[in-house]
């Protein structure tokens, strides 16, 4: 199913990639002040982490040796000092690194979303909502995992590490030789678990995602399964992917249960090595028992960085594979993009249009093999051109319909006018400028296209109307609603325009959404062109009669273009285009097709003659 | 908080393993309680200068070998208690998506995607965590300290008192802070719901998004969310930054008490060093299993709150069920009657409202509201609709937008029962039939096109999955499909995009009336399913299902004449009635809203005639 939305997550990831290291840090650059008060912070604690052992082999050496019990008191004081400081010193770093964070994460956030926001729709095309999401939501956390918590931890430890080591040597060089013996088994072991546990959560972190993803659309689609019975399908389906997921949990359990237990076991054999050893040591006068005692104790302050070192590798590698997928997407360079000197359109701009042999298809490969009126004549099939060579001027103030049978291209046609998509051949102007010569946002200011899928967000009628647009005030809201012929439906739902909007409108008719998407095309008032993609295609006839009279209104000498299934919804243009797989075949005004006796009149006399016949 | 006990029966089929564990547990507790005991002899023995080198092999022979064994039962427990809150979680799962497919669509409106989905992911595997870590470190915790704690007793008496009146403090520590980090956390993770939802929304609409150049917009109303997100983190860090520090100072604490006050007994002879070094060891080995005992406190807590909300998907009851006895075996033949249906919706924001406010931000799924507790002739969408469709003749549904045509024909197919009336077919109750044969009785073409992201051929034979190659091309060239296979890179086999976005308007219903005809309904319903098709192609499909319909019961719904007009009977809804019927011929000459539906229609055809 979503399997083939996968291999973008398949990367695994080097554990140190210095390129993606070098631009993380550019993120982190910012809040370096903080970072290095962390630091200081860090090093302090662990620094004063190490007394407390110490302490406890300098009271039973001095005074409870020498049965002095006063003597223990300074001792204890000194101990609490640690204890303190280190508590200190550990919360602020915590909290300093953590807050810091939050606030790279929410730059790195940002950074992504509006770099998505600027990609044309190809992408949208290519990428799966889930896949973009997860990029934005857990490859981001295991960025922050590792900032926050993992790169601080890996020094941490790692300057713990050392501290104990050298205290060790600096105490009793041969009880620290001694404690060491176990050391590279524990390593061994410690790097052969990590390492397959890393490769077991990456197989629990996939197949919960594959659960998800399956979840999401059966969730979304379930009245379609229920309808065409594919419960137990889905189910078996389901209880596959489950099953899976358990099978890599097994794997993860498997690792703990040996690991923790291996890991007690190394440690205690430490402790014997070193009675053995260290105990001969003691006999033989060249350790005290309090020495001893307190290498037992440092020998498991050894082994604990090393379990973390060795965990915050894996964060590590983690954070790695998710940069890098964070960076594929904000190294994707949009195939949309606005020039680097946008022209500005002439004032006041009229809305004449123009597209000069116009060639298009929604594989970018296309575009490397030069189109031809041969090759696309004689491979009619084998390349997937959608649009083949359309030239047509649209003068200002003109109104157009566009008529085809579905799949000829005209979603795609409209697509292009808003320049979603760019051509791979050809022009399109808007009052003689190529379109990719203007800023994006300036020629959607001026061309408002409601697209034929009509989009609901979850929210109130209102903030569906307007969107998140501050401009627009709810007497504008209510005044577009009213055009659109939408007041009186909503005026009818509970709470009017306050009613709650269910995810995709699903508490809406689809007719109802259709008039929601129109009444917003007005609310943002398109300077010059309208378009509208079968805008009213599950609207009944009397209310677009009276959308289309309001709107003719408001309209008045603007450009339109109109794409329609019924005859009804195009009767006052004044010139229709037949577009038929992606060449216009057909132009001009419905007279003149008429008697041109092609593919309109055959549809005209669809639609009319028969029921004349008929009435 | 009584919650939790909703997970006791898929408990129960795993009891043998959790005794199993158990049993591991205490020998893991004994054993480990046991070491440190032999270390305190050599120490003593050390100090004594009493000791030879046999002594010391001996000793750590022995300590190893308690280790290995010890490590062995950890093993084992992990293994059965670990492995079995696994089984657990799946078989919850896998009950969870079995509710999710027969529930019924007056559930799915009011529950948010996201929401569910929270459900069957984060709320099971808290559950999961507690049945296993948690019961797991319980386990441990309660048998380590029993055990430790009698032999520190015996050890040195009041020693002993003083390290375990302490020790509980972890413990309180971690279920205070632990628990007050829970609070914040949760709305930590309520936000950073909205900031997914945003963005989800924001994706999947990017169309709109970019047809009114709201980008910048989105990415200031993107950025507020965000910033609210992290000053619930910072929130958040500034508590749960504290306790291990905490914990870490309180450990830490208790040792230097058990020095000073235990190194006081050494030196006055009243214990050993021995002793002393046992008491260290046992703290750092009894601390573990405090933290643990916090922490299990808050899994429980997390667990019982998670599977309240799991239990209420997993005990809602579907609106739409069989009947418990249905008929013997019959062919759903297709004459349809509706007797006098009424509906009407317990309206979706009232329902909000309630929720919302009874449970913060966090929307529950509530049971529908008995009829009882409605007023009277509220919002009913339509009332006292009665008509019949005899076996094999078809039926054209006109109305306004919005006059409810839609749910009208979602009775038939069970999406939703009428509150008033009947629906039966062949002079059954639709209610006292199988629900999976009325079902596959019917053919339905869904106003809302909804494709899977599966390759073409899957989604046309998703109704009839054992369907012959010769059907599927049959029912692409019913649906005109097959004018537009050349198109698509791999024919049939192309794979489509996420609910069909690579496909045009009129494929996606080609596709979803392909995917109907395929299985050769008795009734087929068409919920305004040629909107986006041409009118050529349209009536090319309409003559062909005409060709394969005959003898089955058709309901077509649209707003284009051309459509409904061979039909043979229509009926016209307006303001919750039926406002006219008859043939189309009848219907002109009426007058009424149909014939001026038609005449706008033809209206202009005139006027451009001339
Ligand atoms: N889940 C729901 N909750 C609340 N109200 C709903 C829900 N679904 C539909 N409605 C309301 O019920 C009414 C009838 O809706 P329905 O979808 O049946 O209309 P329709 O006749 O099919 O319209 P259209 O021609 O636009 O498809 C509408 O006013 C709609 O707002
Ligand atoms: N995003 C896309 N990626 C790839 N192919 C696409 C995409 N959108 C459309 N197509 C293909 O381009 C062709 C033209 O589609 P388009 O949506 O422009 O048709 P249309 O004339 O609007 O049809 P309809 O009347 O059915 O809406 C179709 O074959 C379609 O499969
Ligand atoms: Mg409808």
């Amino acid at each position: 199913m979503a399997g083939a939305n996968f291999e973008d997550d398949e990367i695994l990831g080097k554990a140190y990639d210095g390129r993606l290291m070098r631009r993380l840090l550019v993120f982190v650059r910012p809040y370096w002040r903080q970072l290095a008060v962390a630091m200081l912070l860090l090093f302090a604690a662990a620094a004063a982490e190490l007394a407390p052992p110490y302490l406890v082999s300098q009271a039973i050496d001095g005074p409870i040796a020498a049965r002095n019990p006063a003597g223990v008191v300074p001792i204890f004081g000194l101990y609490i000092l640690a204890l303190i400081t280190a508590f200190a010193c550990r919360y602020g770093q915590t909290y300093i690194m953590q807050s810091t964070g939050q606030q790279v994460m929410v730059d790195i956030r940002m950074r992504i979303f509006s770099h998505i926001q600027r990609m044309s729709l190809a992408f949208f095309d290519r990428n799966p909502v889930g896949r973009l999401l997860t990029r934005l939501t857990n490859d981001v956390d295991a960025l922050n995992e590792f900032l926050a918590q993992g790169m601080v931890a890996l020094l941490g430890d790692s300057a713990r590490l050392i501290f104990v080591v050298i205290t060790m040597l600096v105490l009793n060089w041969r009880l620290a030789l001694i404690s060491f013996l176990m050391l590279p088994l524990m390593v061994v072991a410690t790097v052969f678990f990590q390492r397959y546990m890393r490769a077991s959560f990456r197989a629990v972190r996939q197949r919960l995602a594959r659960i998800n993803a399956y979840l999401n659309e059966q969730i979304t689609g379930m009245l379609v399964t229920q309808l065409f019975n594919r419960e137990g399908r889905s189910r078996a389906r389901f209880d596959e992917l489950s099953d899976d997921y358990r099978g890599a949990q097994f794997g993860v359990l498997m690792a703990f249960a040996l690991f923790f237990p291996t890991v007690s076991f190394l440690s205690v054999a430490a402790t014997v090595l070193l009675l053995n050893l260290g105990g001969r040591l003691v006999l033989g006068g060249l350790a005290t028992i309090g020495m001893l005692v307190a290498f037992i104790q440092y020998a498991d302050q050894m082994f604990g960085p090393i379990r973390q070192i060795a965990e915050n590798y894996n964060t590590l590698q983690s954070a790695m594979a998710s940069s890098e997928r964070i960076f594929r997407i904000l190294d994707t360079q949009a195939d949309v993009t606005d020039p680097a000197e946008p022209q500005a359109l002439p004032q006041p701009v009229r809305g004449e249009i123009e597209l000069n042999n116009v060639w298009f298809s929604y594989d970018p490969a296309a575009s490397d093999e030069s189109p031809t009126a041969e090759t696309a004549e004689t491979r009619p099939s084998a390349d997937n051109w959608v649009l083949r060579g359309i030239s047509l001027k649209i003068p200002a103030g003109q109104s157009v319909a566009v008529v085809g049978a579905t799949g000829a291209g005209k979603t795609s046609l409209i697509s292009l006018l808003a320049r979603f998509y760019d051509i791979q051949r050809g022009a399109i102007t808007l009052d003689g400028i190529d379109i990719r010569a203007l800023r994006q946002a300036d020629v959607r200011r001026h061309i408002a296209a409601v697209p034929q899928d009509p989009v609901c967000f979850s929210g109130t009628i209102m903030s569906n109307i307007r969107l998140h647009n501050q401009q627009i005030s709810d007497a504008q809201v209510r005044r577009a609603a009213e055009i659109a012929n939408a007041a009186p439906f909503i005026e009818r739902l509970p709470g009017g325009y306050n009613y709650i909007v269910r995810e995709r409108g699903s508490n809406l008719s689809v007719g109802q959404r259709q008039l929601l998407a129109f009444a917003r095309a007005i609310a943002f008032n398109p300077e010059v062109l309208l378009i509208l993609d079968e805008a009213t295609s599950s609207v009944d006839t009397e209310t677009e009669m009276l959308m289309q009279a309001a709107l003719g209104r408001l309209l008045h000498g603007r450009t339109s273009i109109v794409i329609a299934h019924r005859l009804s919804t195009i009767r006052d243009v004044d010139r229709i285009i037949v577009l038929h797989k992606g060449r216009v075949v057909e132009d001009g005004s419905h007279e003149e097709l008429l008697t041109q006796r092609g593919y309109y009149y055959r549809l005209y006399q669809l639609q009319f003659a028969e029921q004349m016949s008929a009435a | 908080m009584e919650h939790l006990r909703h997970v006791l029966p898929f408990v129960a089929r795993y009891r043998k393993r959790l005794l199993l564990g158990l049993l591991c547990a205490a020998g893991s507790a004994a054993l480990t309680a046991l070491i440190p005991q032999i270390l305190r002899t050599v120490v003593d023995e050390l100090n004594a200068h009493g000791v030879v080198a046999a002594d010391l092999i001996r000793a750590g022979g022995l300590m190893l070998l308690f280790a290995l064994v010890d490590s062995l039962f950890r093993f084992g427990q992990r293994r059965f208690v670990a492995g079995g809150a696994y089984l657990v979680e799946y078989d919850i799962r896998g009950a969870l998506f079995r509710r999710l497919l027969t529930l019924d669509q007056g559930f799915y409106g009011n529950a948010h995607t996201g929401d569910l989905m929270t459900r069957v992911t984060n709320d099971l595997s808290a559950v999961r965590q507690f049945l296993g870590p948690g019961i797991n470190s319980l386990m441990t915790a309660v048998l380590f300290i029993s055990t430790a704690g009698t032999l520190l007793v015996r050890t040195n008496g009041t020693l002993a008192l003083l390290v375990l009146a302490l020790l509980p403090i972890i413990t309180l520590l971690f279920v205070t802070i632990g628990g007050r980090m829970q609070r914040i956390f949760r709305s930590v993770q309520d936000q950073f719901g909205d900031i997914s939802t945003r963005a989800q929304e924001n994706f999947s609409g990017i169309r709109t998004i970019k047809a009114y150049a709201q980008e910048e917009d989105e990415i200031r109303v993107f950025l507020e969310e965000n910033e609210r997100y992290r000053a619930q983190n910072v929130r958040y860090v500034l508590l749960s930054g504290l306790l291990w520090p905490a914990i870490a100072v309180v450990m830490g604490l208790i040792s230097a008490l058990v020095l000073l006050v235990g190194g006081r007994f050494v030196a006055s002879g009243t214990m050993t060093l021995g002793d002393l070094v046992l008491f260290n060891t046992y703290l750092a080995l009894l601390s573990w299993p405090m933290v643990n005992l916090g922490w299990t406190v808050n899994l429980y807590q997390q667990a019982s709150a998670s599977m309240g909300r799991i239990a209420e998907v997993l005990h809602r009851q579907p609106a739409i069920t069989s009947p418990a006895e249905a008929p013997a075996q019959l062919a759903i033949g297709g004459a349809i009657e509706f007797r006098n249906v009424g509906i009407r919706f317990d309206h979706a924001l009232a329902a909000e409202h309630r929720t919302l406010t009874a449970t913060g931000s966090r929307p529950t799924i509530e049971e529908p509201p008995s009829h009882a507790d409605r007023p009277a002739a509220e919002g009913w969408v339509l009332r006292h609709i009665s008509f019949t469709v005899p076996r094999g003749s078809s039926l054209a549904i006109v109305g306004a937008t919005g006059v409810g045509k839609t749910t009208l024909v979602n009775l038939l197919a069970r999406v939703r029962d009428p509150d008033e009336g009947q629906v039966l077919i062949d002079g059954h109750d639709i209610r006292t039939l199988p629900l999976d044969e009325l079902r596959h009785a019917i053919g339905y073409v869904p106003q809302d096109t909804f494709l899977f992201s599966v390759p073409l051929r899957e989604n046309v034979t998703f109704g009839r999955p054992d369907a012959s190659q010769a059907d599927v091309d049959r029912a692409a060239e019913i649906a005109r499909l097959s004018n537009d296979l050349n198109q698509f890179p791999d024919g049939l086999d192309t794979l489509i995009g996420e609910r069909g976005v690579t496909l045009s308007g009129g494929q996606k219903q080609r596709t979803a009336i392909a995917r109907a005809v395929l299985r050769d309904p008795a009734i087929l319903v068409l919920d305004d399913a040629l909107s986006s098709v041409d009118t050529h192609t349209a009536a090319q499909i309409l003559a062909g299902l005409r060709d394969v319909m005959q003898e089955r019961t058709s309901i077509i719904i649209a707003q284009r004449i051309a459509t409904v007009k061979d039909a043979d009977r229509v009926i016209v809804l307006h303001n919750g009635q039926i406002a006219e019927r008859g043939t189309h011929r009848e219907l002109v000459q009426q007058g009424g809203r149909y014939a001026a539906m038609y005449r706008r229609e033809l209206l202009e055809a005139e006027l451009t005639e001339e």
